[in-house]
Order: structure tokens, then C-alpha cells, then sequence
């Protein structure tokens, strides 16, 4: 819907200018004692959330940083955990 | 025809006459006038024939609302005939007809009407099924209105593109949106207007009734325009049109240029603080039989016809109207000299009275309670039905103007398209808006405001709301209690058709559809009864101008036939663009943009043919040699440059450097001997390579790496991603651009270098794989890597990029003794093919790991504490069977050579594809590289190869081969 | 003379043989041959909405067997063949325009990768022609092949079979059909919840009600992962907003689907004369289905180099749906793991319309048989874990499908 999100060096920004790097799952697992199923659950599979999620934003056409914003998945804006950021 | 003596509301500039074309027929018009106003003036009343059943059509607004006076123009079809100003010389013609638009032949379509049911083509024509492409054929020709002219140029010169700033947008320059621009202005910020008609001033342009004593509406929406041009912090575009209003307030649209404007179009964008939506409203059609004849418009038109264009609608008029504006067209219009039967208002009660004074006055007949039930005459309006709306009675006139409307529609196009949620309105009868996004308000007539000062009151509201979310402290109280002072929104039309409506056979929803009643009524039927269902069943405002005729009056209609009453009325979905955009106009300039390396124009003029390389152009030929054959002789006999500049180039450096390198190269690189390149790969979760390079120590816990051209804009993303819950304390720079780099390659590649720098080359000194600082010609500082990608020995070479054509141009001339020639991305994949080296996408793809790529010894499989990114994917997929591995093969016949990406097959079963195949001149035979089931990739193993080219299908067969084919023990490499 | 309703409205029942979760053509499509090949005709189809309100009613149209692996080939080949039979047995005109896709490539390795995809497809029996770039232009003459554009035609890729039909004829004769064989349809019904019992489905949670059944199917297109999570299975799916625009009705001009992966286009001339044109992904999650001004300029852009002609033609609608995307752009078609019954149609991105019908065969089949079909193998949920793609896309993963 064309919205933006607040990169934390540059501000709000479209958010055509950033890269997507999924939902906020921790970092990846200790590769010690895992198996193809828990391994495949931490990387490959996802967290389905209709409403606000934590997430990963890279600033591609600004100044480089990875950052989390929370957005919610089911109005495409930039939110606070419980709610809506005006 | 004549026009109307001078009034001071028209837009016509008597003294100049514009000449143009209709149908090939010369006419005149005025400077001022529309293209349908134009058409109007010179006695044309059929404009055009609908898409279904091509009954003829004219002009029935005045904004463009629907597709009935859509023509082409110069070759540009569906052109808007009422939103688009004559120019001198224009060639006009109609659409959608076989023969003159007054004596369509496919005009006998509308007696069919009654095999045309709704859904009737899900249920015919498929069978017998030989019948099917028949009547497609049909269909096809059949379908559409515009056609495309090939031969027009659209020059992308002509067609801007302009990004706005600004706090604040207003949609509409009508009084309510002038006032609030003026509102939000006068707290300082910066106000953008757009208007999509040439002038402004919205609906009061063409009335003169009084706004105070003295001052007609006219004359104070001059007085505000003027008000408005005043000010420097509010910039106008009028002939705009926003064509969006999305997340985040973002407003898009374009605007139409004058004849002195550089531009025929250009798109705009704006994303400001807030937005006022003042966008007014439209008529609402009244449906009745025959409702869409030439010679049937809606109110608003007839008057501005007659104020703004100086042209009478009509000799003799019959009005049906909805509103007090209705029955002030109908005075106004009698004032002007039009003979008015009689005025026929759906309201029983409510009326001006002041308009009805008027109207008996001049003794015209008033009918409150009626309304049409039908207009008369084969092809243009002959006669007017009107009926009580109560009862059985009507009358029946004589006349070749009906007037009629059903009161007003608010245009709320862009609060629907940023997702307002809209509710349904009994007093007003509109469907207006109940929840408004953030920072979006809406003012003026659309919220159903009819009384002048109030319209102004709301806009002004809405500018102080817009101003406040600006971020300005504003106080509200005043501007409140101005506008709840003043009258409320009035009370609506609520009638949904003429009386006796019937079938409905010819009484219609959507104009450019054809949607009829009747198809209404069998939609509902065959259950698809509400506006979202019935819009695609029975299809109503899928047309050319979409939603604006059936937009408010298909869910009544609808609500009518289910027999719902008004409960649960959903207004209908509008989508962007709110008025259809040109695709030349949102392409606009749209520059190819590209980089280039500082050495492109010397390859440029050795010959070189380049490609576009992701983001680059790259030289892949030097030659029309497609074989580059004489590029890869040079290097392996004597010696070949090749621009590498678009490698990724990056510093990494800081005390957890070497964390992060841990992290995501899937080696080993702690001891990285000084002077020594370490290749390694990164790897994805799946174990699957994203990039290769080269990591080498840079001084104190620096280091230096490389990437493929492809990923180096996504190095530092990615290892900046796969660090970061760690928070480590590293740096990266990303040199990509700073340096340019070359590689020269081949037996006296050594030789060509000692030329250039006194640094000590000889192999013990600087082995392969070495990396050492060395300075050409004393001067220019350059790293040297003894990489071997083409499998000779080569010296890779990185300095700042500001000497790179400097440093080609002594490269050459010192190799000029040495047979030295430039070479291109061709003979850099042959070479590296006879090496068995791989390239990434095009011998990776997701179903080979680093392992099946035979990449495994990169691995360093003891290292689980640096969580390398991959490393689990391998460990599990290790013992798998029945995975694809990357192999050599060699050609049976060594004459043939498959294609990349033919398939290996085996039996009925595709076992892999050839990645890379060429011939190779060295070895004299045909090689490649290829993803193949594992069982069989055993030495010596069969390949079978099937290739299909454009009806040629080709069988081969090969055999596996280790590789590398050439230099197996890598002497040349090192030497 | 009043006409009938399209497929007359069902009596809610508490319990059915097998439900689908989804009023899209996948749904509707399952339950019609349940209850036409396997006599399983005590099943309801579940829709929250309206059936075809998902990416049923939103895409648009195009059906092809063009695709790059062999198993993803023999399924929609399958598919492919399904259409005359299916307007045949529901007497309900689909509305198939038999024009022949062309994919166009643009560099030498895009043509690399044109003759895997040609040599698979002829390999599977399916027409399919690599074609050089005055070809394309033959086939195509409004198609641009200078090389002033950002991205020349090298060459394409022709694959006659393939063409575009009537997205809501699909759903609505699938409806009528499947009510016709005696499946229910219950719209407006919301699915809450899945019941399940000792690992094995018991049925579904509505709006109206709770539902029993043995056999409870999710295949609502977009919203799938939603519905997985709720019995706590997570599938590796983003759904993905993608975009499409019509231009206003236009005589013929363009008599076959073209497409090209490099400026991310593709463009058809719907029977309405409208040019039909889309392939934008946002590339996050959303489930939003908001159209963007950003692709909106992006698409006339692309448009404007590959059909210069259309650069005079206005596009007068913009829409979006959901594309529920997989790392390997292959469909997820797996039952009875982790739950007894419980069967997911998933991540079908924006090619599930025109695998729909054989989708929905080969599911009832899986459902009756409580067995995967041969057909299926390749689309199996633990795939990922082993990785092993179904390999119809051929680049690495990052962090989503589009890059």
C-alpha cells in the first residue's frame, strides 16, 4: 500500500527502500544436538501472523542498517506492538 | 448552431475559432471549448455506440463520467471528449461503430437484447465444442472499443514526471477545498492543490445565484481563486487528476499540459503530512427506460452547456430532478431562452421555494412526486414520459431535451481507495464516510453540505484537522461552531428509478456495460445479488470510466430487487486509478539507467559489444566472433586483459572481524597465512552457495574480500543480517565502486606486469594464490591477487577507479609486444569451463549444495561454536542418496555440442540439465558442465542429452569426465 | 420467465464425510470430484466470504504447462487437458482462449534457462518451441526486439497449448457443478478452528457451528498458513501482495499471453478487449491485498519498452490478491503429517488458478485414498527439511522468494 516505516538513522522512509528479512524468530540455532525437523522449524518455516509482527528491515537505498520495526501484517502499517502508530 | 450571447460565466474565447475535424467532416469551435462542447456546437449528437448491444450515445455529463462521448483522437483512442480542450487541426473520430456513428450497422444488436441475458455466454457457445472458437473469433472483434494505432509515437520527451513536496494536499478546487487550502496555508504550511478541471472554483464556476447580496456564486468563487493565487505557500495544478490516494497518504496522478506546457502529460507524487478530500460530488443517474439516450442529460450539464460554453442544450425541455440544483438548472436554463415543458422533481416535498416561485413564474408546469419513466425517439430523444411516482399517471411530451438526475452522488473515489469504510446515509442518501483513515479529512459538498457558506465552513474545518496533524497547534472551537451554525448537510433523493420501471429492458444501471435493470433483476435471480458478485455476473462498472455512473446506484438497485430495504447497504469497492491513466504518461521519461565501468570507453572503442550484467554493461565480445575465439587463443598463448571492475570489493575490519567472517564463510578462515588469498563460500540455510570469493588479511584484524558481480551489492546486507543478534563490534566498507579492477591472463601475463611495476614476481616471491600491495609506474598503488579463474597464470589487479582507463591503457600498450588482447564475459566462461570452474546460476541452482558441487572441502565441519550459516544443512544432507551432483562430461561426437540447458535423461525420467557445453578449441573437444542424478556420475558413465529447438529435437550422448579438462595438475596456474 | 440461481443454497449440516477450508476453485474443485469420482458426496465446501472472492476471482487467467521441472510439467499438462472435459461434464463455457503463451528472455544464460524449460516440456510430451528473437517478433508484432531497451529480446520460448480462460466461469461452474454431484456450499461461513482428537481431525469450528469430520482440508489460497497454525503446523510460506491492471477494452492486438521474467511482466488481451497485464510480488508478508502507485508506474514502465504501442492506452483498473509463496515456487500438497486427516493445499503463489481443476482431482483422490497419489510426490511438506526442491525455480534462497 505504499507505506512507510522508520528507519532509526534515517526516519520514516517508503517502503520501497528497504529489504524485508522475515519475522523477529531469534538468532539460529546451536548446531549442536539438531535434527532435520528442528533445524527446518527455525529456518525454513514461518510464524503466520494476521496483525502486528516483529520484524527484520534492512535500509537498502539508505543507509545500510538492520533494524526491527513492528508492522502489522493485516493493515501494512508501521505499529506499536498493541497498536496502530498514527 | 449559434451560440448564447455573451454571459460573464463562459470559458469561450469568442474571437478565436479553433478548426478540427468530426468523421472526417470539417467544423469550427471556440478556444474555451471541450471537444464535446465542440461536437455539441456543431449539432453532433451521437458521439459514440456501447460496447453490448451499440445504441447510440452522447453527451450526458460533463466530467467525463462516462464512456459515451469516449472517441479517438490523432490516433489515440478512449479519449474523454468532455475533459479534453479542442486544439487547432484535431481529427475526431468515433469508436465502436461499423460505418458513420450515426448508421451503425451493429446497431440491430440492441433488438437482441433478449439473448443476451445475464451469464449468457457461460451458457452458450460451448458446444458442440467446434462452435467455441468460432464464436471467440467473433467475440473478439466484437469486443472493445478503442483501437490501438500502431503507428503513433509517443514521445517519452513529452511525458514528465514531477515529485512534490509539501505538508499538505488538497483534493478539489471547489469553494470547500480553495477554503481549506486557505485555512491550512494560513498556519504556515505548505499546501499543494489539485483540481482536475482547467479552472477553479468547482461548482459555484457557472451559477449566479447570489452567495451574498450583489455577489453571485460565480463571482465569489473568483474572489477565492483569487484569494488563493495570492499566496506563495500554495501551489496549484489544475487540469490534474489524482488518479490515487494509498498508504500513507500517498497522492499520485497526473497532469494534461496546455499548449505552452513542455509536457502533453506528467505524473505527479506527493506524500504530505495530510490531506483535505474536497472532491465534491457528481449527479446520480435516474434510471428509467431509454435513460442513456442522445438527447437525455444530466442537470449539471444542460446549465453548464448553456453558462459555460454559451450553446442551449436543446429547443424544447421536459426536467426530471432529484435537488434544488436540479430545479435551479431548470430556471437558470429558462432564463437562458430554453423552452421548458415542464419540471418533474422525485421529491414531494422540500423544495426551494424560491426555485419554485420561479419556475411558476414562467408558468412552467411543476410536478413534485414525478418523475421520467421513459425517453422517446429512435436514436436522439424525441419525447419525454413522465409518471407519479405514486400512481399510475403520466404525461407525455413532445421535446428534444430531457433533463434528468436523481440528485447528487459524492465523488469519494480517493477516501475508497485509502481505505475509509463507508456507511450508509438515510437523510442524505449518500453513502458517506464513517471511519477516515489517519490524517485523510473530507470537506464540502461530498459530506452532503449544499448551502454555500457552509461548503466553505466545512472545507476551512477540514484545512485547520490537516494543519493540526501537521503538526500545528491549532484550535478547532471557532471553526466548529462556524459550521455547526450553519445549515446541515440537506436531504437527499431517495428515489432508485423512474415509476413504472417495469422490466427495465432498456432502463439502464451502467452505460458502458450496457448493464440494464433487467440484467439486474436476472443477476439477483441467479444469485448474485450483491454489488461485488452482480458487478462481474451481470457486469455493471467493469467499463471504460468504471464506476462513476453505476458506482452509488447498483447497490440500491440491488437492495430494491432483494427486497432488503436499505439494511445492509455496501457501497461498491472503487479501485485505483480513479481516472484512467495513459500508459505513456506513468511511464513517463524512464531513463535506462545503468553503471559503467571507467574502462568502458576504451573497450567501447577496441570493439567491444557489451551486455547488461545485473546493474552493469559488460563487455562479453570483442568481435562479431560469437566463439571469441581469437580472445581465448591471445590468452592461452600469450596474454589477455579483461575488465573485472564490477567484483565486490570489501573491507571488513574491527575486533570481531574475524567472528563475522567465521559466521559466514563455510571455512576455516582463522589462519590465513600473510600474503595468502583464502577462496572460500558463503552458503545459505539450505547449504546452497550464494557467492564465492577470495578473503585475504588486510593488516591488523582487516580484512579484504571479494564477491561475484552479482552479490556484491548484497555482501554487506547479508553478512550484516546473519550477525546481527550477536553484536559484534566489526565494520565493513563496501570498495565495489572505488576500485576498478582488471585481470590479466595468460602465459606472459607476468611479463606484461614486470613491465609496469619494480615489484618482485617472480613465482617464488608472489606464488599463486598470493596477494601482495605493488605500485604501477611508481604511482598508481594497486592490490595484485594471483587468482586463476581462466586457469592460466593471471594477475588480478585492484586501484582506485580513477585511474582505470589509465591503467588499461598502460596494460596495453606494455602488452602490445606480447600480443595482448582484450577479452570479453565469452572467453572468460569458455576458460573457465575447460577448468571445470564453476559459475554461480549458472552451475548452482537449489537443488545442489555446496557438497553436490563438489565444493565439500571448503567445509570446515569441526567449527560448530561460529554457527556457520549452512553447515547443518550439509552435515544432514551428507549420507543422502539420489541428489543431483555438478559433473564433467565430454562429448561423444566432438563435433556436436548441446545447448546450455539441455536435459539429461534417463529412460522416461529427466535425471539433470547441461549447465554450461561449448566447443573447446584447446582441447579440440566438446566439453561441459552438468547437474545429473548421482548414480550416474561415475567416470565413464553415459550421459543421454535431449535438446528441443524451435521443432528440432536432438539427441546426444556423453560421457562423464573428471574435471578440470585442461591443465589437470594446474602447472599453468602456478607456474 | 425467471431464471434459476446458479447453484441453489445448501442446509447447514453438523457433520460431512470431508470439508474444504476455502470456497476457491481448489475447494470447489476437490469437492466436485469427491462427489463425482469417489461417490463421497456428504462433503461441504466452507467459504468466509463469497466463493471466488480470494485469488480465484483475481487473477488472471492464464494457464499454461510451461514449467521447469518434469513433476511440475505432468501436473499442469494435466491440468491443461482437464478444460475441455470440465466445460463438458459442468455445461458451463469457460470461456478458453487457446492462444499460446510466449516467454520472452533477455540475456544469453535467460535463453539457457528457455531451452531447460523447452527440452522438459518436450521431453513430457508438451508443445513447446525455443524460438530466436525474429520469431518472437513473427508471433508477436507489437513485441519490441530492438536493443535500445533496458532489457533486448534475445529469443523465447512458444508453448501453444497454453492460453487464458474465464477466471469466474471457473469458479462458478465448479460451483454449480459440484452442488449438481450433491456437495454443499456454506458462504459467509467463517472457519475458527480445527478440532483435533488424539492426533486425528474432528472437524472444524464456524461461525455457525461446529462441524464433524474425519477429513478436513486447507485450501484457502492466501490465508493457508493462518489456518495451519491453528492446529500449530508451520509451513515455509510468505504471503505475498501481487498486483494486476487492465487497460480500458480495446479491439484485438495482442493474440497471445507474452511474459518475461526480466522486466517482470506478463500481459494478455482478456475476450473483453481489455489488456491484462501483472507479476509484481511486494516483497513482505501482507494480507492486505492494497495495490501500490510504486508498480503501478513500474508496470507502464515495462510495458512501454517490451509493447511500445500500449504507451497510447490507458489502464483503467488495478487490483490485488494474496500469493502464498513457497522457496521453490512449487505447491504444498500434503495430509495425515502431523495430523490423521487433516489435509493442506498451500503455497500455491500465483500459478493455483490454473492448477485448480487437477488440483482438486488429485486431492480427492489423496483424500479418499488417504494415500498421496504418485502425481503428488513432488509437493510434499517435508521436502524442505530434506532439501530437496521440487527445483521449478532455480535461485538460492535468502530471506523470501524474491531474492
Amino acid at each position: 500500500m505504499s507505506y512507510t516505516i522508520t528507519c532509526p538513522i534515517c526516519g520514516k522512509r517508503d517502503l520501497y527502500e528497504f529489504r524485508f528479512g522475515n519475522e523477529d524468530r531469534g538468532p539460529a540455532p546451536d548446531q549442536e544436538g539438531l535434527t532435520p525437523r528442528t533445524y527446518s522449524d527455525a529456518v525454513q518455516m514461518h510464524e503466520a501472523v494476521d496483525g502486528p509482527q516483529k520484524e527484520w528491515w534492512y535500509h537498502r537505498d539508505g543507509c545500510g542498517v538492520w533494524f526491527t520495526v513492528w508492522r502489522n501484517t493485516l493493515t501494512g502499517r508501521e505499529t506499536s506492538e498493541s497498536g496502530e502508530i498514527s | 448552431m449559434t451560440r448564447l450571447p455573451s454571459a460573464p460565466t463562459e470559458k469561450i474565447d469568442r474571437s478565436k475559432t479553433v478548426a478540427f475535424k468530426w468523421q472526417g467532416i470539417p467544423m469550427n469551435g471556440l478556444k474555451g471549448d471541450s471537444v464535446a462542447s465542440a461536437l455539441f456546437a456543431n449539432g453532433v449528437r451521437i458521439v459514440s455506440r456501447s460496447l453490448k448491444y451499440h445504441r447510440p450515445r452522447g453527451l450526458y455529463s460533463l466530467d467525463g463520467e462516462s464512456g459515451n462521448t469516449m472517441v479517438n483522437i490523432e490516433g489515440e483512442c478512449n479519449v474523454r471528449a468532455e475533459n479534453t480542450p479542442l486544439r487547432e487541426g484535431m481529427n475526431v473520430l468515433p469508436q465502436n461503430t461499423l460505418g458513420r456513428v450515426e448508421n451503425d450497422l451493429f446497431g440491430i444488436l440492441d433488438r437482441f437484447d433478449g439473448f443476451m441475458p445475464a451469464g449468457f455466454y457461460y451458457r452458450k457457445f460451448h458446444k458442440p465444442p467446434f462452435i467455441w472458437p468460432l464464436a471467440l473469433k467473433g467475440i473478439r472483434r466484437m469486443a472493445g472499443t478503442g483501437k490501438v494505432d500502431l503507428a503513433k509515437e509517443y514521445d517519452s520527451d513529452r511525458y514528465e514526471e514531477i515529485y512534490l513536496n509539501g505538508e499538505i494536499a488538497v483534493l478539489g478546487g471547489g469553494p470547500a477545498g480553495l477554503s481549506a487550502a486557505l485555512a491550512a496555508a494560513d498556519q504556515g504550511l505548505r499546501v499543494v492543490l489539485f483540481e482536475a478541471r482547467p479552472e477553479l472554483g468547482g461548482f459555484y464556476d457557472w451559477r449566479t445565484r447570489e452567495y451574498a447580496p450583489g455577489q453571485p456564486l460565480f463571482e465569489r468563487a473568483g474572489e477565492l481563486v483569487e484569494k488563493v493565487k495570492a499566496r506563495d505557500n500554495i501551489r496549484l495544478f489544475t487540469h490534474t487528476f489524482v488518479n490515487n490516494l494509498a498508504g500513507d497518504n500517498i497522492v499520485t496522478g497526473f497532469q494534461v499540459g496546455n499548449d505552452d506546457d513542455s509536457f502533453e502529460q506528467r505524473y505527479l507524487q506527493l506524500r504530505p503530512k495530510a490531506v483535505v478530500v474536497a472532491t465534491g460530488c457528481i449527479e446520480r443517474p435516474l434510471i428509467f427506460e431509454n435513460n442513456e439516450r442522445p438527447g437525455v442529460m444530466q442537470a449539471n450539464c444542460a446549465l453548464r452547456l448553456a453558462q459555460t460554453y454559451g450553446l442551449l442544450p436543446g429547443s424544447a425541455a421536459v426536467f426530471s430532478v432529484g435537488d434544488d440544483l436540479g430545479l435551479e438548472s431548470a430556471v437558470d436554463l429558462a432564463n437562458r431562452g430554453l423552452k421548458v415543458l415542464a419540471v418533474a422533481d422525485a421529491r414531494k416535498d422540500g423544495h426551494d421555494p424560491a426555485l419554485v416561485t420561479a419556475l411558476k413564474s414562467k408558468e412552467i408546469p411543476f410536478l413534485p412526486g414525478w418523475a421520467a419513466s421513459e425517453a422517446r425517439g429512435g436514436k436522439t430523444v424525441d419525447g419525454a414520459v413522465l409518471g407519479n411516482l405514486d400512481s399510475n399517471e403520466t404525461r407525455r411530451f413532445a421535446c428534444d431535451l430531457l433533463v434528468a438526475s436523481a440528485g447528487l452522488t459524492p465523488v469519494t473515489g480517493s477516501l475508497s481507495t485509502a481505505q475509509a469504510k463507508f456507511a450508509f446515509d438515510q437523510h442524505t442518501g449518500f453513502f458517506l464516510p464513517s471511519q477516515l483513515p489517519p490524517r485523510i479529512h473530507a470537506g464540502g459538498r461530498l459530506l452532503g453540505y449544499i448551502e454555500p457558506a457552509a461548503i466553505e465552513a466545512s472545507g476551512a474545518l477540514a484545512g485547520l484537522r490537516a494543519a493540526k496533524d501537521a503538526g500545528v497547534d491549532v484550535a478547532m472551537d471557532d471553526a466548529e461552531a462556524t459550521l455547526s451554525n450553519l445549515p446541515g448537510p440537506a436531504k437527499g433523493c431517495s428515489v432508485v428509478h423512474g415509476p413504472g420501471i417495469g422490466m427495465g429492458r432498456k432502463s439502464f444501471v451502467c452505460f458502458d456495460e450496457d448493464g440494464t435493470y433487467k440484467l439486474a433483476k436476472q443477476s439477483v435471480e441467479q444469485g448474485f445479488d450483491v454489488s461485488e458478485l452482480a458487478k462481474r455476473f451481470g457486469v455493471f462498472g467493469l467499463g471504460p470510466s468504471q464506476g462513476g455512473i453505476p458506482g452509488h446506484n447498483l447497490p440500491l438497485v440491488l437492495a430494491e430487487l432483494r427486497g432488503d430495504g436499505m439494511d445492509g447497504l455496501f457501497s461498491t469497492t472503487v479501485r485505483s486509478p480513479l481516472v484512467p491513466t495513459l500508459i505513456a504518461t506513468l511511464a513517463g521519461p524512464n531513463h535506462d539507467i545503468f553503471k559503467r565501468t571507467p574502462m568502458n570507453d576504451v573497450q567501447e572503442q577496441a570493439g567491444a559489444i557489451f551486455r547488461r550484467a545485473g546493474v552493469w554493461k559488460r563487455a562479453r565480445y570483442f568481435s562479431n566472433d560469437l566463439t571469441s575465439s581469437d580472445e581465448i587463443e591471445a590468452i592461452r598463448n600469450d596474454v589477455g586483459i579483461i575488465d573485472v571492475s564490477t567484483l565486490g570489493k570489501f573491507r571488513l575490519f574491527g575486533p570481531d572481524a574475524l567472528k563475522a567472517l567465521q559466521r559466514v564463510y563455510i571455512s576455516d578462515m582463522s589462519r590465513i597465512p600473510d600474503g595468502k588469498l583464502r577462496y572460500s563460500a558463503m552458503l545459505n540455510h539450505d547449504g546452497m552457495i550464494v557467492d564465492d570469493g577470495v578473503v585475504t588479511r588486510d593488516g591488523d584484524g582487516a580484512y579484504y574480500l571479494t564477491a561475484s558481480t552479482g552479490r556484491a551489492g548484497g555482501t554487506i546486507e547479508w553478512i550484516r543480517y546473519h550477525t546481527r543478534y550477536d553484536g559484534w563490534n566489526f565494520h565493513m566498507v563496501n570498495l565495489t565502486d572505488t576500485l576498478a579492477a582488471v585481470n590479466l591472463a595468460g602465459p606472459r601475463s607476468r611479463e606484461v606486469l614486470f613491465r609496469v611495476t619494480d615489484a618482485d614476481l617472480s613465482n617464488e616471491a608472489f606464488p599463486y594464490m598470493g596477494y601482495r600491495k605493488i605500485s604501477l609506474t611508481g604511482d598508481i598503488p594497486a592490490l595484485a591477487l594471483r587468482v586463476g579463474f581462466v586457469g592460466e597464470l593471471s594477475y588480478e589487479l585492484h586501484f582506485p577507479a580513477s585511474y582505470g582507463q589509465a591503467v588499461w591503457e598502460l596494460l596495453m600498450e606494455a602488452g602490445k609486444e606480447f600480443n595482448i588482447r582484450p577479452f570479453g564475459l565469452e572467453a572468460q566462461f569458455v576458460l573457465r569451463l575447460e577448468k571445470g570452474h564453476l559459475i554461480i546460476g549458472q552451475e548452482s541452482e537449489q537443488r545442489v549444495n555446496l557438497m553436490d558441487l563438489g565444493l565439500g572441502f571448503l567445509w570446515d565441519r569441526k567449527d560448530k561454536a561460529s554457527k556457520k550459516i549452512g553447515a547443518p544443512a550439509l552435515a544432514f544432507s551428507e549420507e543422502q542418496t539420489d541428489r543431483f551432483k555438478l559433473t564433467g562430461f565430454r562429448m561423444d561426437d566432438p563435433g556436436r555440442t548441446p545447448g546450455d540447458g539441455s536435459i539429461v535423461y534417463e529412460g522416461e525420467e529427466i535425471v539433470g540439465f547441461v549447465c554450461t557445453s561449448r566447443f573447446s578449441k584447446t582441447l579440440e573437444q566438446s566439453i561441459g558442465m552438468a547437474v545429473v542424478r548421482d548414480d550416474l556420475v561415475k567416470e565413464g558413465g553415459r550421459l543421454h542429452i535431449f535438446q528441443y529447438d524451435a521443432n528440432n529435437p536432438i539427441r546426444y550422448t556423453a560421457t562423464v569426465a573428471p574435471t578440470p579438462f585442461y591443465d589437470r595438475e594446474g602447472l599453468r596456474l602456478r607456474s | 420467465m425467471k431464471l434459476e440461481r446458479l447453484w441453489g443454497s445448501s442446509p447447514f449440516k453438523s457433520a460431512y464425510d470431508a470439508v474444504m477450508i476455502g470456497g476457491g476453485i481448489h475447494g470447489l474443485a476437490t469437492a466436485y470430484f469427491l462427489a463425482k469420482e469417489h461417490g463421497m458426496k456428504n462433503v461441504a465446501v466452507l467459504e468466509r466470504r463469497y466463493v471466488g472472492f480470494g485469488g480465484s476471482g483475481r487473477n488472471t487467467a492464464i494457464v499454461r504447462a510451461n514449467q521447469r521441472s518434469q513433476g511440475n510439467v505432468k501436473l499442469y499438462d494435466e491440468g491443461l487437458k482437464l478444460w475441455p472435459e470440465l466445460i463438458r461434464d459442468l455445461d458451463f463455457n469457460m470461456m478458453f482462449f487457446n492462444c499460446g503463451n510466449l516467454n520472452t528472455f533477455h540475456s544469453e544464460a535467460a535463453m539457457g534457462a528457455a531451452r531447460l524449460a523447452v527440452s522438459t516440456a518436450q521431453f513430457c510430451g508438451v508443445k513447446s518451441e525455443l524460438l530466436d528473437r525474429k520469431q518472437c517478433k513473427e508471433l508477436i508484432p507489437i513485441l519490441n526486439i530492438e536493443d535500445n531497451i533496458t532489457y533486448p529480446v534475445f529469443g523465447g520460448m512458444y508453448h501453444q497449448p497454453g492460453g487464458i480462460v474465464r477466471h469466474d466461469a471457473v469458479t462458478w461452474g465448479l460451483a454449480k457443478g459440484a452442488v449438481s454431484y450433491g456437495a454443499h456450499i456454506h458462504q459467509k461461513t467463517e472457519v475458527t478452528g480445527i478440532d483435533v482428537e488424539d492426533g486425528k481431525v474432528a472437524g472444524v469450528q464456524t461461525s455457525r457451528g461446529t462441524i464433524k469430520s474425519p477429513r478436513v482440508l486447507i485450501c484457502c489460497g492466501g490465508y493457508g498458513a493462518l489456518m495451519a497454525q491453528k492446529v500449530g503446523i508451520k509451513l515455509p510460506l510468505h504471503p505475498l501482495t501481487i498486483q494486476a491492471m487492465v487497460t480500458q477494452p480495446l479491439k484485438p492486438v495482442l493474440h497471445h499471453v507474452i511474459s518475461s521474467g526480466a522486466y517482470h511482466v506478463y500481459a494478455n488481451q482478456t475476450l473483453k478487449g481489455e489488456i491484462a497485464t501483472g507479476a509484481h510480488m511486494d516483497p513482505w508478508p501482507n494480507y492486505t491485498t492494497n495495490t501500490t502507485p510504486h508498480y503501478f508506474k513500474h508496470q507502464a514502465e515495462a510495458l512501454s519498452e517490451l509493447l511500445p504501442c500500449l504507451r497510447g492506452v490507458k489502464f483503467m483498473r488495478h487490483w490485488a490478491g494474496l500469493a502464498d509463496m513457497t522457496p521453490d515456487m512449487a505447491p504444498i500438497m500434503h495430509g495425515n503429517d502431523p495430523v490423521k486427516g487433516l489435509y493442506m493445499d498451500v503455497g500455491w503463489g500465483y500459478f493455483g488458478f490454473k492448477s485448480g481443476p487437477v488440483a482438486g482431482k488429485y486431492l480427492a483422490k489423496y483424500i479418499v485414498d488417504a494415500k498421496r497419489p504418485k502425481m503428488l510426490e513432488p509437493f510434499s511438506l517435508r521436502r524442505f527439511e530434506q532439501f530437496r526442491p521440487t527445483g521449478e525455480t532455480a535461485g538460492a534462497f535468502s530471506y523470501g522468494p524474491w531474492n
